[in-house]
Parts: structure tokens; sequence; C-alpha cells
């Protein structure tokens, strides 16, 4: 049972402390809530049987005295447990967005963004509810019972046999109706997920659901959905209705057998007195009262170790690719930028780090010291793929890499992404300033670099115009600069990083193609002698490169430049035609294809 | 990279429209309790079970005050064992009551949330797009969910606990009073002592609570942003200052969840103080009187038990004042969204469009999203049955605001949109769209099977139909290849088809729907030659004989158009087939150039 939370028990050793301090003080607050009520029997036999008004009021001032004491016992058990949820939520947190940070590429796809804030977040909430909940209760029912059972052998052992069994039936009564109702919660959850998800694409689909007119027929979907919520909610929610009064009669029928059974002894046998009878009625209800409470926190209980296990699924997952023990840094003063594409076959792996399919096959392409090469190909052909193999995003199946003669895997990772710089297909922009942003790369870069690298991007222009300019404010996810200003400020980012080898990888799609060519040149003035990867959609993006490489499913059809291209391969002047609504050499003949 | 907090958040001028009057509390609660109170008689059937419960539970300690007594020798055991028949039956009947009430309770509540739940859905279904521009779908989504979380909670929890704890207060003040006058008094004297100090509690940690949801969210953003650039951090070298960064922020926010969740969790200790100082009182005072003979000692553990029974109800109800705020304002939005009215309406009388013959003319048409921003001016042109209509422009010239007027999910500001010489405000909105088929840019489908998927295009489409459309479209082959064919479920928006795919099924969905005219937003661009030469294909097919307009996204797809309209800022400033705009050498021209020959001749020069 809950072997997540023991697992995290292992890994977590920080404040084992403050768990101990806080059983210590639930312990304490239980037995003197338990010696307050004890005192009533005093009340009762030497008090008010004995018509003694000065054991009433000394009895009196015990209870309130020993009430203060309770409440520093509480309120440090509440301080404690806090802490120590606390500190397990900002470990979790932590330790897991850490873990997150040392995943490669293939780790990233397999969780998804969203789903990785899920768990860093609601996950972590429900972990910390459970444990609130399970240090400041779970063992508030043993120790209760205990402590009741303690104050029972002192006032009279012989009822010991009697609370023991009443304890044990109601206890049996009341788990027995909990038993799978952990089961009902998740088919409720399961609903509820078909409800939003049926609600989410509707509103997803809203063009779609209008222009054929089907609002009908997507009432009556909404409407099964949620008959078919009301109906699974029913089902736990009818087990919590008998659960509660069920207890509640169980602890008033217990205390008229406690009267029934020791009434006789007071009333008949006289081994008992009025004021015991009192206190072990009041002691029993006392002690079902947390039994009852676990039905409470069972939920959370159960919520957090499935929370826990999804997190736990993050931790125990290896980055794909690792550091060789044996890697090298090389000279960054000597690396010229050729690259060797050595037979390279690629596929993505799944969660067990098998292949599935191939993004490419036998791959086998050199490029030049300062070559500018373009990848041309439809969606899914493996222009990315490819070159994200170069700074080792992902490892290859098969052959392998070289930068300079050097693999690339034997290169620490750290200066293979120094060396080569990456625009990646999704610009993202940090908050922050637009400075702290281009020169991610390069922190010690001086403001001429930045400028120069911001001005080939073309970002310089509507940065300037910006009252703080570089130090204009980036809001969440840049949300506050248009998808071209974007692109331009990460190509500005892998500019100033003054890489080795650049890739943009279809980094100027949201660019006119004016401002596209002028980037293109500006990038070759900057800096001309290093290697420079285009990945594009659009032929306009590569129609200048020294080499185009064509792939198609994942293999090299064609490479060479444009008017080569255009004379070898027919799946390149198919492109032309597509996009360019004529073949090149067909311009004259009047345009219609 | 560094982090700060702040943040520019982009306004956005069509919130403001959102922003509904406000419904006093009381108001939005009756009209709530509505979607409750439909089923009357079981709704005071559970208010009388309520009752019985409670006087139930409030009778029992009285009992056991008279077994006390007894057992104290006020009378025989005789005596006593009549008294615990009447406990052990009280308990029973009470268990019933309570047992069938909260199933009642339960079934009303559940009843009550799926009634609203779907008068919203359906309401959704009538509202014009414009209601879906002002946020997006993520917003709509969130706060639909957690508003109908909160008023479910009300429905389930809140209401039964509210009326429960209400009616136990009634109750036990009475069996009190009855019993004994100055006891009650010792019993009620620290209420108030308890009420003040939770309200205090709950005063100091509202402000922290509002601060650590700053804080949450300031961290959740920042975790967001990492997560979804996490690829970038890692080509840039960033990972571990992320993590410092992250480590920074949890221990803030480990701090304030620490003094927040402490003062809502140290309440419930000093109100314990306060309880037992209470029952200590009690118990001085009663075994004062008990001496004096004025009452039983019995009525004294009454007393206490009763004591104890008013806890509960009097710390639940600032509890449940807070539930009743929270379900308030989620009423407040819920409502607000069933009182939207339809931005587009069906005129009084509006008549069925039956046999199109496709010919569509725009006089004059003006335009805007947002009042005052005119997204098209002065737009004129005629569509003769039959012709293909190409749309060019810049992005956000208007090219797709001409097919949302078209289809009337906006209503134009001035001039007419005519069909066969009608203006299309005295058609249905419904039987409008039914005669315009649509490929829209974003090729959505539902998470069914494909046959579901293309029926959906036509109520009654036989499975036929559909694979002759899926045949004509060129959608037939590949679907074949599924694993279950038509019947493939699709995942969540198609994601187990590839665009091209997609594209080519919601060809075939237009198909099945067969209309007079078509609107199609072409967005081709991103798949391969092949697959592009199938959809080009299964287009042709689907235009043959209707009246289309297509927007394009690139020149070579509209060349061999009837018209082509070329629209710029809102106007229509040239329009005439390719070979005429070509001649005139005027924006179209500069346009093409510039998409292609420039691009060839730069590289020829190169």
């Amino acid at each position: 049972m809950y072997k997540n939370f023991r697992k995290i028990l292992v890994i977590y050793k920080g404040a084992r402390g403050a768990l101990l301090v806080s059983q210590v003080l639930l312990f304490l607050s239980v037995a003197t809530n338990q010696v307050i009520m004890a005192l009533n029997a005093r009340l009762i036999n030497d008090g008010v049987q004995a018509n003694d008004i000065g054991v009433v009021i000394n009895t009196a001032v015990w209870m309130i005295g020993l009430t203060l004491l309770l409440t520093v016992f509480s309120i440090g058990n509440a301080l404690y447990a806090v802490m120590f949820a606390e500190g397990t939520a900002n470990f979790l947190r932590v330790t897991t967005f850490r873990k997150v940070q040392t995943f490669s590429f293939g780790n990233l796809d397999r969780f998804r963004t969203g789903d990785l804030l899920v768990r860093l977040t609601a996950d972590v909430n429900n972990v910390k509810s459970a444990v609130l909940f399970g240090v400041m209760n779970l063992l508030q029912a043993p120790f209760t019972i205990f402590v009741v059972l303690v104050i029972t052998w002192f006032l009279a052992p012989s009822q010991l046999w009697l609370m023991v069994t009443i304890m044990a039936v109601v206890s049996v009564i009341l788990f027995s109706l909990l038993r799978n109702i952990q089961k009902l919660f998740k088919l409720r959850q399961d609903a509820l997920d078909r409800v939003n998800n049926t609600l989410q694409e509707n509103l997803s689909g809203v063009r779609v659901v209008k222009a054929f007119v089907r609002e009908p027929y997507e009432r009556q979907r909404f409407a099964t959905a949620s008959d078919e919520l009301k109906q699974a909610a029913l089902a736990p929610a009818y087990r919590i209705a008998i659960f509660l009064p069920t207890a509640m009669s169980l602890i008033y029928i217990a205390i008229a057998v406690i009267y029934l059974t020791m009434g006789r002894e007071v009333m008949i046998n006289q081994t008992l007195s009025l004021g015991e009878v009192v206190v072990f009625s009041q002691l029993l209800a006392a002690a079902l009262v947390p039994i009852t409470m676990l039905a409470y926190i069972l939920p959370y209980l159960e919520a957090g170790e499935a929370s826990l296990g999804r997190i736990i699924e993050v931790l125990a997952d290896t980055p794909e690719i690792q550091e060789k023990p044996d890697a090298q840094r090389i000279d960054p003063a000597k690396v010229q930028g050729r690259i060797v594409f050595d037979n390279v076959s690629f596929g993505y792996r799944d969660k067990d780090g098998k292949p599935i399919g191939q993004a490419l096959q036998n791959i086998n392409l050199t490029i030049e010291p300062g070559e500018t090469v373009g990848f041309l190909g439809a969606t899914g052909a493996g222009k990315s793929s490819l070159v994200n193999l170069i700074p080792r995003f992902y490892d290859v199946t098969a052959g392998r890499i070289t930068i300079d003669g050097v693999d690339v895997r034997d290169i620490p990772q750290h200066q293979l992404h120094k060396l080569v710089a990456v625009a990646l297909q999704e610009s993202v922009l940090f908050t922050g300033t637009v400075r702290g942003n281009v020169l991610m790369g390069n922190v010690k870069a001086d403001d001429d670099a930045m400028l120069a690298a911001a001005q080939a991007a073309d970002a310089d222009s509507f940065v300037s115009n910006i009252p703080e300019s570089y130090d204009a404010t980036v809001a969440r996810r840049g949300a506050n600069f248009s998808g071209g200003q974007r692109q331009r400020l990460s190509i500005a980012r892998a500019l100033a990083a003054e890489p080795k080898i650049l890739i943009l990888d279809d980094s100027t799609s949201a660019l006119d193609m004016a401002t596209e060519a002028h980037v293109q040149g500006a990038v070759q003035t900057l800096i001309g002698q290093t290697t420079k990867l285009y990945v594009a959609q659009r032929i306009s993006t590569v129609l200048t490169a020294d080499k185009i490489v064509l792939l198609d499913g994942g293999k090299q059809v064609a490479a060479g430049r444009h008017n080569e291209l255009v004379k070898q391969s027919q799946l390149y002047r198919d492109i032309c035609i597509s996009q360019l609504g004529m073949a090149p050499e067909l311009q004259d003949a009047g345009g219609k294809s | 990279m560094s982090v700060s907090s702040q943040s520019q958040p982009a306004k956005d001028p069509r919130q403001a429209a959102a922003t509904p009057h406000k419904l006093p509390t009381f108001k939005l609660l009756r009209r709530l309790m509505g979607y409750i109170t439909a089923s009357r008689g079981r709704f005071w059937l559970a208010m009388v079970l309520v009752l019985v419960s409670v006087l139930l539970a409030a009778l029992l300690p009285y009992l056991m005050g008279l077994a006390i007594n007894i057992i104290g020798g006020q009378g025989a055991y005789s005596d006593l064992l009549g008294v615990l028949v009447a406990m052990v039956v009280a308990s029973l009947v009470m268990w019933l009551a309570g047992w069938l009430r909260n199933r009642l309770m339960s079934a009303l509540a559940e009843e009550g949330l799926n009634r609203l739940r779907k008068a919203l859905f359906d309401h959704i279904q009538t509202l014009s797009l414009n209601f879906f521009d002002r946020q997006p779908i993520g917003e709509l989504m969130s706060s639909v969910t957690n508003d109908m979380e909160v008023i479910g909670n009300f429905f389930s929890r809140g209401l039964s606990q509210g009326v429960t704890a209400l009616m136990t207060i009634i109750v036990v003040l009475g069996f009190m009073l009855f019993l004994s006058i100055p006891l009650t008094i010792t019993a009620v004297i620290f209420l108030p002592f308890m009420l003040g100090v939770a309200a205090i509690m709950g005063r100091i940690a509202g402000p922290g609570f509002a601060k650590l949801q700053e804080q949450l969210s300031e961290t959740n953003g920042f975790m967001e942003e990492t997560l979804g650039g996490a690829k970038t951090l890692i080509a840039y070298r960033q990972q571990a200052q992320a993590g410092d960064t992250m480590e920074d922020l949890s221990i803030i926010a480990r701090d304030l969840g620490a003094k927040s969740s402490l003062i809502g969790l140290v309440t419930g200790p000093l109100v314990n103080v306060a309880q037992t100082a209470q029952l200590a009182f009690i118990a001085l005072v009663g075994s004062i009187l008990a001496i004096q003979g004025a009452l039983g000692i019995g009525i004294v553990v009454a007393f206490l038990n009763y004591s104890e029974m008013l806890q509960g109800p009097v710390q639940q109800l600032s509890q449940i004042y807070n539930a009743v705020l929270q379900a308030a304002a989620g009423a407040q939005r819920v409502f607000a969204m069933l009182d939207e009215t339809a931005t587009v309406q069906d005129k009084p009388g509006a008549r069925d469009l039956n046999n199109v013959d496709g010919l569509v003319s725009f006089k004059d048409v003006d335009f805007s999203y947002v009042q005052g921003r005119k997204v098209l001016r002065h737009n004129t042109f005629t569509a003769q049955p039959g012709q293909k209509i190409g749309l060019v422009g810049p992005t956000g010239a208007g090219k797709s605001t001409i097919m949302n007027i078209l289809t009337r999910y906006y209503d134009i500001d001035a001039g007419g949109i005519e069909l066969d010489g009608v203006d299309i405000t005295e058609f249905s909105q419904v039987s409008l769209r039914r005669s315009i088929g649509q490929v829209l840019q974003e090729a959505f489908l539902f998470s069914d099977t494909v046959m579901n998927n293309l029926k959906y295009a036509r109520e009654g489409a036989t499975d036929e139909e559909c694979i002759a459309a899926a045949k004509q479209a060129n959608a037939h082959d590949f679907i074949m290849q599924l694993s279950d064919g038509y019947n493939t479920v699709l995942t969540e928006r198609g994601a187990n088809l590839s665009q091209g795919q997609r594209q080519m099924i919601t060809i075939a969905r237009a198909m099945v729907a067969n209309p007079k005219l078509l609107v199609l937003d072409e967005a081709t661009s991103n798949v391969d030659t092949r697959t592009e030469k199938l959809i080009q294909a299964g287009l042709r097919k689907l235009m043959e004989g209707k009246t289309s307009f297509v927007v394009a996204h690139r020149l070579s797809t509209i060349q061999d158009s009837d018209q082509i309209l070329v629209i710029n800022k809102g106007e229509i400033i040239e329009h005439g087939t390719h070979d005429e705009l070509m001649a005139t050498q005027g924006f179209y021209y500069d346009l093409y150039m510039s998409q292609f020959k420039g691009k060839l001749a730069q590289f020829a020069t190169a």
C-alpha cells in the first residue's frame, strides 16, 4: 500500500525531524484531550455526587489549564505538519524541475509541456494535501484508540474487552462501507473528463458545427455525456450518503450498549461509578470520530498516491543523450565547421528506447566550411530531424556525424551547443529584456556584437523603435512581440552566439520574401566564414544556397545547386511548379502550368 | 535569462464588451436554487427529512441524560431498559432519515447541476461567432469548468450543510432552553468569541491567500514558459540557471504557502480552546446546579453534548458563507453567459432557402468586427452561378472576412449581400448555412470514427454516400489502409492522420453536404507534392458546377479562376481574370512578380 509514498520517503530525507516532532505533538494533543474528558469522572463522582463544590471548581480549573496545553500541542502539530508538507512540495517541485532540465529533446517529446506542467503543479499540490492531511490525521485514530484503552485500563480494567469489541465492530462496519469507493470516484472523474472533452471539442470546432448546422446533434452528444456524469457522480455520493448517518447512529447505539452493560455494573453489582460510565461513553465517542475522519482523508491519500506516481515517472526517466565519460573539449579556435554525415540513419524512440519507424535513412552528406546549405522537403520528410542531429539534440541510430572529423558524440554537449547555434522552428522568447534574450547564448558579448546580430536579423529595425530599446521588457513567452518579430529576435540570438555552425530551422517562415532575402544577405556579410544551414518549407528560402538538399520520406533524393536540381530532379521541378506556379525553365512560355 | 515580475499583458479591446452588469448575491442564489427546486415535491421531502434527523439528533442526548439520571439513582434498571430501547429506536430512525436525506439531496444536487450544465451548453450553441472571438477557447473552457465545479460543490455540499447547520442550531437551542435556561445561557456565552476567532483568522488569511495566489501564478507562468521553451534552453545552455530560478521561486511559494495554510489550521485549535473552556464552564455551573438539586447530572451531561453539537454548525457557518459567495461568483459568470443573446438573429418570418442557383452579389458592403474599426469598405461584386472566385491579398486584408459575412457568421454594417437576388437576411441561418459548403483552413475533425466525421456534414447521410464522397475526394484509398477503415476512431483533433489526409477528409465531408455554394480557405503549403496534387484534384471535383470562393495563400491555386478579387486594406482594388490583371500591371502584377519572378531574377544575378 502507498508504495509511491514510501519511495519518496526514501528519496526525501530533508525534514524527517519535522515529521517526527509533529507526530509526537499529535500524540500529546490526543492524550491531553482524553485526559480532559476523563476528568469528568472526578467531577461527577467526587464533586457532584459527593456534593463538594471545591472539587468541582478545582476540576474545572484543571480542565481549562489542560486545554491551554492542548492548544499549544495542536498548534505545534499544525506548524510542523505544514512545514513538512510544504517542504515535501518544494522538494518535489525543485527536484522534478531540475530533472526536466537534464532531459534531451527525445524525453521532452514524450512528456509534453502541458503534461509536465500538470505534474509540477496539480500533482505536487495533491501530494501536498495528502501529506498534510496524512501527517495531521492518519495516526490520530490509532493514537486515540491507544489512549482510550490505556485510560480504560486505569479506570476499570474489567471494561477493556467491551471497549475493544465495540471499537472493532464499528470500525469493521464503517470500513466495509468505504470499500472500493475509490473506484467509484475514478469512474466519476472519467465521466467528468468526457464531459470536458466534449465541451472542449465543441468549442474548438465551433465553426465546423455552425458550417454544417449540427447544433442539435452536438446538444444530444453533450446531453448524453452530461447524463452519464450525473449517474457516475451519484454512485460515490450514495455511498457517502449512507456512511455518515451510519457512523453517527453506531456511536449512539454503542453508547446505549455501554449504558446497558455498565449501568448494570453501577446499579446492580455496584462495581462501577456513574462518573466512569459517563467518561466511557465520551471516550468511546471520541475514539470513533477519528475513525470517521479517516473516511475523509482517504480520498486525499489516494489522489496523492496517484499523483506521486506520475511525478516519480518523470524522476525515473533517464536523459536520452548521455555525455561520454571521455568526452574531450576541442580547441574552438581551430574549428572550421566542416560537417560530414556518414551513412546516418535515425528514428525517434519510444519510452523504452526502441526506435519508432525511420525518420532518416542512410544519409551521406558533406558540408564544407562556410557553405550555405538549404534543406527542402515536405512536412515529415526529415529536414528538422537531420539538422537536429548535428548539435546532438538526438543521437543517430546508425552511422556517425563529424564536425572537422570529430564525432559529435565525443564533444562535451556544453561546448557542442556553443559551437552550433540553432534558431529552432518555434521561436521562443523568455521573460526579461530584449538584451537578455538576444545575448542568451553569449552573455559576455558587448553591445556592438549584439547590435550587429540584431541588425543582420532585421530585428534592430523594430527594437530601436521601442522607447526602452534593448532594455525593453519581454513578457511571458514573448507575448508582446509578433510572430515575425519573435522569429527575427531568435535569429539574432543565434547570430549573437557567434557560432561556427548556424542552423535556422524554418525560422524565416513568418517573414515576407523581401525581408527574408535581406536577412540572408546580411547573415552572409556578417558571418561568411560560418557554415550556414537553412531548413525551409518555401523554395524561395533556399533558392540561392550553395547546395540544396532535397529530402523525401527520410531519404536524400537530390542535392546540388538550383540550376542543377531543375535539370536532375523531377520532384524538385514539381515543387517549383507547385510553389511558383511554373517550372523555372518554362517561365518565358507564358506561365500557366 | 533573467526573470522579472513585470509583464505587459496584451490589451484586447474586445474584452471590454464582456464585462456584464452585476446581479445581487441574493438574486443569483434564488436563480441558482431554481435548478434544484425544479423537482418541488422531492425538495420539500428532503427538507422534512432534514428536520426529522435533526430533531432525533437533538433528542438522543436528552435520552442519554435520562439514562444517566437513572444510572445515577433516579430510577430502576428496568426503567433504564426502556430508555435504552428508545435510544436504539431513535438511532435507527435517525439513520434511516439521514440516509434518505443524503441520497435525496445528492440526487437533487446532481440533477440540478446536470440541468444547468445542459442549459449552458445548449445556450452556447445558439451564440454567434463574435462571442467566441472575445475570449480564447482555453479561457472559456477553464472558466466554465471552474464555475461549474464551485456551483457543484455548493449544490452537493454547501447547500445541505447549510440547511442542516441552521436547523441544528435552532432545534438544539430549543431543546436547551426547554431543559434549563441558566445552563443555556452558560452554553452560548462563548459562541460569539468562537465566531470572532474564525472571522479574524479569515481576515488575516485573506490577503495571505491573495499573495500566495499571485506568487503561484508567477511560478506557474515561469514553469509554463521554461517547459514550453525547454528545447531553446538546451540549445543555449540555460538549463542549470532555470533550475536555480525555479528553486528560488519554489522556496518563496513554500514559505507563503506555509504561512497562509498555518493561519487556517491554527483557527481550529483556537476555537477548540474556547470550546473546551466552555465545556468546563458548563460542567462547573451544571455541577453546582446539580449539587443544589436544581437538575439531574444527566441533564448536565446532555448539555455538554448539546454544546458539542452546536460547535460543528457554528464553525461551519463561515465556511458555508464562503462557499455561498464562491458559488454566487460562479453563478454570476454562468448566468451572464446564459443571458448573452446571439448577435446574429433570424428575421421574424425568415424563410428557408431552397433550390439555390448560386448568384451571389455584394452591394457596397461595409463590415467591422469591432465598432469603429472597418475591416471591409464598399465591397461590390457579383459572382455568376458556377463561377470560381479567387480572393487575393496580403494577410489581414479581409479575405476570410468576406467568407464570414457570406455565411452570416457576422452581420454587416451597411450595404447588402444577395443570393439569387434576395438579401441573405431574408433566409433562416440554418438553411443558408446548409446551402454553403465550407472547407476551412484548419482541418478540424472530431474524435470519432472516420465515417461519423463524414456523416457530420449532413444528417441522414448514408454509408454509401459517404464512401462515394471519399472516393471523389481521393480519400478512400488511405482510409481503407487505416486499421479499421471507415470505423477507425480518430484521436484528438485527428492527430493520427497526416495534415494532407485530414484535409482530404474535410473535402470529402464537404462533398457529403453537397451544397450549391462553396467557400474554401485553402492551406496546402505543408504537404508533399503528391498529396497536394490529390488534394487539388479533389477540390476541383468538389467545385464542379458550384459557385466557389477560394481564399488563396499562394497565387498558383487561383490562376484559373473566372474572377480574381484583389483585396487590400478592406477594399477590392482590382478584379478580373489572371491574364487581365497581369495585363494591367497593378497590385496583383506586383504581388505576382515579387513572389516569383523577382526571386528568380535575384537568383539569376547571384
